[in-house]
C-alpha cells in the first residue's frame, strides 16, 4: 500500500511538473500583453516596464525562476493587480469556492442518491420515470440558464435569498450551491441506479429476500451499501465538473472565489494568475483523483491495490 | 404499503440529515471570511442624521491598483478622485477649479513655470499635505524603479525633462517640479501647455504622503490599511484583490462639512442581469444598463442617461506586413466611411444612450472661452451616405484593378461589441458590392498587441479623454504616433496639430482653428478614420440619489456632494 | 417412490429415436449483432422516443434554415427583438407576436408596422430566430460528432493496442495516460482556445485533447478482459492473424461499449461548447451554435425569452435524448444485462 501511494505520489508530480511547463510555455505563446496600457508609451517605456516584471529577460531565464520560485510555492506577482502575490490571491478566494463546492457536491449527492434509490426499488414505474426525468434535468440545462432563474425566481421574486454577492454569510451560499449541485446530482442519480439494479438482482439479495429480510432490510442492510461504493469512482469526474460549474456560477452571484478570478485573469491577459490557477486546479483534480483510489482500496476489499504491475 | 411508507420517511430524513449537517459545518466555517459583517451597521447607529447617508454602488470591476502612480485605469481612477484630491479639482460644472491649490497659480510670462500655494489641507493620519508631496508624487511617478505606465505617458512633453527621464538621458530627479518650501509648488514645463491647469485634477498628478509610502514601502497602497487619503473619502475594507471595499467620510478633509455622505459600499459584479436583480431588489442604488435592458427600462422614471466623452471609430490600416493594404486608396476608405448607417447603430444595437459620431472631438467636452462647444466649429463631416460611398466603392476598386476586396474587422469579444461587428459586416457588405468582411474578435488585451503590431485591417477602437482639451484626440494621428499604427501620415495634419501646441499655444482662437482644420483634414479629405458613435451611458439610479456628478474624464464620479434624500420615505 | 412409478401405465411414455442431425439445428432464427440489439432496444420505449426526437432535430438542422420564409444573416434592423408570431397560433392567445416592452404587453408586430411572420421571433439585429436557431443546431451537431468521431478514433487506438500489445507497451502507454488524466481539461480546453485562432476548429481541437482518455481506458479494459478468453486463444491457436483476432473477435465485443461511450460523449461536447460560449471563448459572430444562442438570450431572460427559450428547448431535448438513447443502448448492447 505505501509503496503504491508513494509511486501514484511520484506520478503526481510529474503531472504537475508537465503541466507547470506546458502553461508556461503556452502563455509566452498567447498573444496580448500583460501591461495595459502598453500602447500609450514609447519603446523606451515600454522596455524599463518590462524589465520590472522580469520580461526583457530570454524565456529559458524566465523559465527556469518561475519553476524555482514554484518549488517554493511562489506563484510570482499579478500583472492586474499591482504587486499582489499570486499564491496569496489564490488563498484568499479559497474560502468561497470550497464552501460552495462543498455544499454543492454533499447537496448534489445527497439528492442524487435518493432519486437513485427511489428509481431502482420502483424500476418501471412513474416513480422511476419522474426520479430519471428530474437527474436528467440537471445535465440538460446549461448552468447559467438554471443559476439565473434560481436568481430570477427565487431571489427577486420571491424575496427570500440574497440575490448574488458574498455578504450575508451562509445565506448567500445557498444558490449558488443549489445551482453548482445540479451536476453531482445528475450523476449521482443516474449511477446509483443503475448500481442497485445490478445489485438487487445478484444472488446474495435474493438468498437474503428467501431468508425472510424485509424490502427496507434488503434495500439499505445490503444494496444501497454494494451499490454506494462505486461512487467514490466518479467522485474524480465530479470533482473537475465542479471545477467547471465555479466559473460560471461565481460570475454569475458574483462570488469571489477562484473560479470568477481564473475567467477575469483569461480577459485581461493576467498570464500569473492563469497560471497559478491552472496549477492550482490540477493539484485539487491530481489530489482528488489519488485520494478516490485509495479510498476505493479502502473500503472495497475486492480491489486490492497493486504495485501498478497488472 | 406499510414498509414503503417507512422506507419513504426514512430516506427523506437521511436526506435532510446530511444536507443539515453540511450546512451547520458551513455556517461555522464562513463567519471568520466576513469579519465585516458584524459591525456593517455601527458607523450609522451612532450618528444623529435625518436620514442614513450611506450609497450602495456596484463597480463592473476590481481594484488594480490604488497607487496613483500605478492606476491605468477606469476604476482606479474613480475611487483615486474621491479618496485623493490634487491641485485641481473637477466642480460641479465639470470645471477644473483650485482644490488643495490655494488661488490660481502664478505663471511666469513666457507660460512655462507655475507656481502654486498649497492650502492647509491634511491627510486621514493627521499629517499636513505639503508641496514637498507633490513633489515626491511625481518625482516617484517618474522613477524607474516604479514601473509607472500612466508617469511617463501623461507627464512626457507636458512637465519639462520628463521625456528625457522615461528614455533614460536624465535622471528622475531632475524632472521640473520643485517644493520651493512647505506651502509653495514650482512646475516647469517643458514647453507651454494650454491644458496644463485640466490636467492638475488627473490622477497621476496626485499628491503622496513621502513618509507613509517610505514606510510602508513595496507594501504602499497594496490594502486600504496602508493606504492615506487627503479627499473627501477613505477607502476601507478593501483586500487588494477584492471584491468588495467602502468609502468612508473622511474627517481631515479640508473640505469636510461639504461631504454629506458618512459611507459608499461598493460590491464588484460583472454580468449585467445579477446587476440588475440587485437594483430591483434595492440592494444597491445605481446599475449600469446595456443593450437590450436599455430599451426595456426607456421609460423608467429612474433612468439617468449620460453622454461620455468616448468617441468610437474605425481604424483603416494602410500598411499591414509591409505591404498597403486596399485601405490604403482614399476612395476605399471614403466608401467604407460613408458605407453604413450609424442612426440604426446607436438605436437598434447599442441603444444606450450613444449618440452617432460624425466627428472625432466629442460633444459637449471641450469649450472655447465664450462657452462654445468645439464641434459648433465644424459639425459633421463624412456623413454617411450610401450613393456616395457606393460611388467612391467603384472609383476604388477600379483603381486598385479589383473586383472583390476581403477586409477584416477586428473588435472586442464583449457582447455587445459583437453584435456591433455582426451589424457593420451586413451594413458594409449590403451597401458596398464586392466586399467581404470577416470578423475577428479578441479580449482587450489581445486586440493591444494585435494594434502594436499593425496586424488588422479595420479595427473598431475607442478614445476617451486623458485631458479637457481637442489635442487628446488630434495627437492620436500624427506621423509615427505612439496610437497611429495604421501608417497614416499627412505632413499637413501634423504641422496643424503640432502648432496648436506649439507656436499656437499662447493663442486659444488661432490654435481651435488649427484643431478644427486638422479635423476636417482626417475625416472628410483623408477619411484617415471612421467615427462611429459617441458614447452613451443608461444607468437606473434611486431617486433618493442626490448629487453624483459624473465627470468627462479622469475620474468617472465625484461622491463630494452626493447625499442622500428621501429614502426613508419610501 | 419407486412402486408408484412402476404402477405408471406403460402407455404414458413413447420412445423416441435420436436424431443426430437436429442436435445441431438453432430453434431461433439466428440474430446478428444489430439485429439482437435492436430487438431489445425496441422495448425500451424511452430510446425509441429519443431516436425520434434526435432524428427529427437532426433533419431540422440540415432543412430547417431553408424552410422558413427568413433566412438566417439578413438583418432587417426595423424588425428587431421581436416575439414569435405563428400564423393560425396568433387566435390562440400564444405566439402572436405580443411581447413586453418597458413593462407593459404590446403588439410589438402592430407597433413596429411588421406584417411578417417570425415563427420564433427574431433577435437584437432583426434576423429570424427559427433559421438562426437551426443553423446553430447544425453546427453545434457538427462540433459534437467531429470531436467525438475524433475521440472514438484516438481512443480505441491507443487503448486498443496498449490493451492488446501489454507488457512493456502498456506499461509505458498507461503512465503516459495517468499523466495526462491529471490535467483539468476544463483548463487545457480553455488554454488551447486562447492560444489558436477562435473558432470551430479550435473548439473541436480543444475538446478532443483531452477526451479520448476516458475512451481508451475503456476500451484498454475491454481489450484485456476479453484477449484472454477462450474463444479468442481457440482462434489464436488455429492460427488466425492479429488483424483477424482484432476485427473479427475483439472488436465485434467492444463495439457496444464504444457506441454507448460514444453515446455520453456528444452531449458532453455540445454542452462543453455552450459553456466556453458563456466564458467569451466560444465562436466568432456571426456565426451562431447553441451556446452562443443561449448565452445571447440568457441574459435576456426577463424581457425577450423567446430568444433563450428556442435554443435552450433544443439543447435540452438534445441532451436528454442522447442520455436517454445511451441508457437504453447500454441497456441493449451489454451482454451484462441480457436476460
Amino acid at each position: 500500500m505505501a509503496k503504491y501511494i508513494l509511486k501514484r505520489v511520484f506520478y503526481m508530480f510529474i503531472t504537475l511538473f508537465l503541466i507547470a511547463t506546458a502553461t508556461f510555455f503556452l502563455m509566452k505563446t498567447l498573444p496580448g500583453s500583460p501591461i495595459s496600457s502598453a500602447s500609450k508609451l514609447n519603446p523606451t517605456q515600454l522596455a524599463a516596464v518590462e524589465a520590472k516584471y522580469g520580461l526583457d529577460q530570454p524565456i529559458p531565464v524566465q523559465y527556469g525562476k518561475y519553476m524555482a520560485n514554484l518549488a517554493q510555492g511562489d506563484l510570482g506577482n499579478s500583472y492586474q493587480f499591482k504587486g499582489a502575490s499570486v499564491t496569496d490571491l489564490i488563498l484568499k478566494r479559497l474560502g468561497p469556492s470550497f464552501l460552495l463546492g462543498a455544499q454543492g457536491l454533499i447537496l448534489g449527492i445527497s439528492i442524487g442518491i435518493l432519486l437513485g434509490m427511489i428509481a431502482a426499488l420502483r424500476q418501471n414505474t412513474i416513480w422511476d420515470y419522474g426520479s430519471t426525468f428530474i437527474a436528467i434535468l440537471g445535465i440538460s440545462i446549461p448552468s447559467f440558464v438554471f443559476a439565473s432563474f434560481l436568481q430570477y425566481w427565487i431571489a427577486v421574486k420571491w424575496g427570500v435569498l440574497p440575490v448574488a454577492l458574498w455578504n450575508d454569510g451562509w445565506k448567500s451560499s445557498i444558490l449558488p450551491s443549489i445551482a453548482l449541485a445540479m451536476g453531482p446530482l445528475a450523476t449521482g442519480a443516474r449511477f446509483i441506479r443503475t448500481e442497485m439494479i445490478e445489485v438487487l438482482s445478484s444472488d446474495y439479495i435474493t438468498l437474503a429476500k428467501s431468508k425472510g429480510a424485509t424490502g427496507f432490510e434488503v434495500a439499505f442492510k445490503h444494496a444501497f451499501r454494494n451499490a454506494l461504493i462505486p461512487l467514490v469512482t466518479v467522485m474524480g469526474p465530479l470533482a473537475a465538473g465542479l471545477l467547471t460549474g465555479s466559473l460560471v456560477i461565481e460570475k454569475i452571484f458574483a462570488i469571489p472565489g477562484i473560479g470568477e478570478q481564473f475567467v477575469k485573469a483569461i480577459m485581461v491577459s493576467d498570464f500569473s494568475i492563469i497560471m497559478g490557477t491552472t496549477l492550482f486546479f490540477s493539484v485539487f483534480l491530481v489530489f482528488v483523483i489519488l485520494l478516490v483510489d485509495i479510498l476505493y482500496g479502502i473500503i472495497d476489499p475486492r480491489i486490492r491495490l497493486s504495485g501498478g504491475n497488472s | 404499503m406499510k414498509k414503503s411508507k417507512f422506507f419513504w420517511l426514512l430516506s427523506l430524513m437521511l436526506v435532510l440529515s446530511v444536507f443539515l449537517a453540511a450546512c451547520g459545518e458551513d455556517k461555522n466555517g464562513t463567519e471568520p471570511a466576513t469579519p465585516g459583517d458584524t459591525d456593517k451597521d455601527e458607523p450609522t447607529a451612532g450618528e444623529v442624521k435625518d436620514e442614513e447617508q450611506v450609497l450602495n454602488l456596484i463597480m463592473s470591476a476590481e481594484i488594480p491598483s490604488m497607487d496613483s502612480a500605478l492606476a491605468t485605469d477606469a476604476v482606479g481612477f474613480d475611487l483615486l478622485n474621491n479618496v485623493n484630491e490634487g491641485l485641481y479639482r473637477l466642480n460641479q460644472e465639470n470645471v477644473a477649479v483650485p482644490a488643495i491649490a490655494e488661488g490660481e497659480p502664478t505663471v511666469s510670462e513666457d507660460g512655462l513655470v507655475y507656481t502654486f500655494k498649497i492650502r492647509d489641507a491634511k491627510w486621514s493620519n493627521g499629517d499636513a499635505v505639503t508641496a514637498g508631496d507633490f513633489e515626491f508624487a511625481w518625482k516617484r511617478a517618474m522613477n524607474p524603479d516604479t514601473a509607472s505606465e500612466y508617469g511617463p505617458y501623461m507627464m512626457g512633453g507636458v512637465i519639462k525633462n520628463a521625456t528625457a527621464i522615461s528614455e533614460g538621458k536624465a535622471k528622475y530627479t531632475e524632472l521640473g517640479v520643485k517644493a520651493v518650501d512647505e506651502k509653495t509648488l514650482e512646475v516647469t514645463l517643458e514647453k507651454p501647455v494650454p491644458y496644463f491647469l485640466s490636467l492638475m485634477s488627473f490622477g497621476t498628478y496626485l499628491p503622496q504622503n513621502e513618509a507613509f509610502v517610505t514606510e510602508k514601502g513595496k507594501d504602499y497602497a497594496t490594502n486600504s490599511d496602508n493606504l492615506i487619503s487627503n479627499g473627501p473619502f477613505t477607502l476601507a475594507d478593501w483586500d487588494g484583490t477584492g471584491l468588495k471595499w467602502k468609502l468612508v467620510k473622511n474627517d481631515q478633509y479640508w473640505d469636510a462639512e461639504t461631504v454629506k455622505l458618512t459611507e459608499i459600499n461598493y460590491d464588484v459584479v460583472k454580468e449585467v442581469p445579477t446587476a440588475v436583480n440587485l437594483y430591483k431588489t434595492g440592494e444597491k442604488d445605481r446599475v449600469g444598463l446595456s443593450g437590450e435592458y436599455a430599451m426595456q427600462y426607456a421609460n423608467d422614471p429612474d433612468l439617468v442617461k449620460e453622454l461620455e466623452t468616448t468617441v468610437f471609430y474605425f481604424k483603416f490600416n494602410q500598411e499591414r506586413n509591409g505591404k498597403p493594404t486596399p485601405l490604403a486608396n482614399v476612395n476605399i476608405r471614403e466608401a467604407i466611411s460613408k458605407g453604413y448607417n450609424k442612426q440604426d447603430l446607436v438605436d437598434v444595437v447599442l441603444a444606450n444612450g450613444s449618440v452617432p459620431a460624425n466627428y472625432l472631438v466629442p460633444a459637449a467636452f471641450t469649450f472655447d472661452e465664450s462657452g462654445a462647444d468645439f464641434r459648433d466649429v465644424n459639425g459633421d463631416m463624412a456623413v454617411p451616405n450610401a450613393d456616395e460611398a457606393k460611388a467612391a466603392w467603384e472609383k476604388g476598386l477600379k483603381e486598385l484593378g479589383v473586383k472583390e476586396i476581403t477586409l477584416e474587422i477586428l473588435g472586442g469579444d464583449s457582447d455587445v461589441a459583437k453584435k456591433m461587428d455582426e451589424y457593420f459586416k451586413s451594413q458594409l457588405e449590403t451597401t458596398l458590392p464586392g466586399l467581404t468582411i470577416e470578423l475577428k474578435e479578441v479580449p482587450f488585451a489581445v486586440r493591444l498587441d494585435l494594434d502594436s503590431a499593425q496586424d488588422y485591417d479595420i479595427q473598431s477602437a475607442g478614445w476617451g479623454p486623458d485631458f479637457q482639451d481637442p489635442y487628446t484626440f488630434m495627437n492620436l494621428w500624427l506621423t509615427d504616433g505612439g496610437n497611429n499604427k495604421m501608417s497614416y501620415s499627412n505632413p499637413k495634419y501634423d504641422e496643424l496639430v503640432n502648432a496648436s501646441v506649439g507656436k499656437l499655444a499662447m493663442d486659444p482662437e488661432a490654435r481651435w482653428e488649427a484643431m478644427a482644420e486638422a479635423e476636417k483634414i482626417l475625416l472628410e479629405e483623408d477619411y484617415a478614420i471612421a467615427p462611429n458613435y459617441q458614447r452613451g451611458t443608461m444607468q437606473l439610479q434611486k431617486p433618493y440619489v442626490k448629487g453624483v456628478i459624473s465627470h468627462p474624464f479622469g475620474g468617472d464620479y465625484s461622491y463630494k456632494w452626493a447625499f442622500i434624500e428621501g429614502k426613508d420615505a419610501q | 417412490m419407486t412402486q408408484n412409478l412402476e404402477k405408471l401405465p406403460a402407455d404414458s411414455f413413447k420412445r423416441i429415436t435420436i436424431d443426430s442431425s437436429q442436435a445441431e439445428k438453432i430453434s431461433k432464427p439466428s440474430l446478428s449483432f444489430w439485429q439482437d440489439a435492436w430487438l431489445r432496444i425496441r422495448k425500451n420505449k424511452a430510446a425509441i422516443v429519443s431516436m425520434v426526437i434526435l432524428l427529427l432535430i437532426l433533419i431540422m438542422a440540415l432543412i430547417g434554415p431553408y424552410i422558413g420564409p427568413h433566412d438566417a444573416e439578413t438583418q432587417t434592423i426595423t424588425h428587431s427583438n421581436l416575439p414569435p408570431k405563428v400564423p393560425g397560433f396568433e387566435k390562440l392567445g400564444i405566439l402572436d407576436g405580443i411581447g413586453t416592452l418597458g413593462g407593459t404587453e404590446v403588439d410589438l408586430y402592430e407597433m413596429k408596422k411588421v406584417d411578417t411572420y417570425y415563427w420564433f421571433g427574431t433577435d437584437g439585429l432583426g434576423r429570424d430566430m427559427f433559421a438562426r436557431l437551426w443553423e446553430g443546431t447544425q453546427i453545434s451537431l457538427f462540433i459534437a460528432f467531429v470531436a467525438a468521431a475524433i475521440d472514438v478514433l484516438i481512443g480505441v487506438l491507443y487503448g486498443g493496442i496498449s490493451g492488446y500489445y501489454g507488457g512493456r507497451v502498456d506499461d509505458i502507454m498507461q503512465r503516459i495516460v495517468e499523466i495526462l488524466y491529471g490535467i483539468p481539461n476544463l483548463v487545457v480546453v480553455i488554454l488551447m482556445s486562447l492560444v489558436m485562432k477562435p473558432g470551430i476548429t479550435a473548439i473541436i481541437i480543444a475538446i478532443t485533447l483531452t477526451g479520448w482518455i476516458g475512451m481508451s481506458r475503456i476500451v484498454r479494459g475491454q481489450v484485456l478482459k476479453y484477449k484472454n478468453q477462450e474463444f479468442v486463444l481457440a482462434a489464436r491457436t488455429l492460427g488466425a492473424s492479429n488483424n483477424r483476432i482484432i476485427g473479427k473477435h475483439l472488436l465485434p465485443n467492444i463495439l457496444g461499449v464504444i457506441i454507448i461511450n460514444t453515446m455520453f460523449t456528444i452531449p458532453g461536447a455540445i454542452f462543453f461548447e455552450a459553456f466556453l460560449s458563456f466564458i467569451g471563448l466560444g465562436l466568432q459572430a456571426p456565426a451562431a451554435s447553441l451556446g452562443t444562442l443561449i448565452n445571447d438570450g440568457y441574459q435576456l431572460m426577463q424581457f425577450q425569452p423567446h430568444i433563450l427559450l428556442f435554443p435552450a428547448l433544443v439543447l435540452s431535448m438534445l441532451m436528454i435524448a442522447f442520455n436517454l438513447l445511451g441508457d437504453g443502448l447500454r441497456d441493449a448492447l451489454d451482454p451484462k444485462m441480457k436476460d
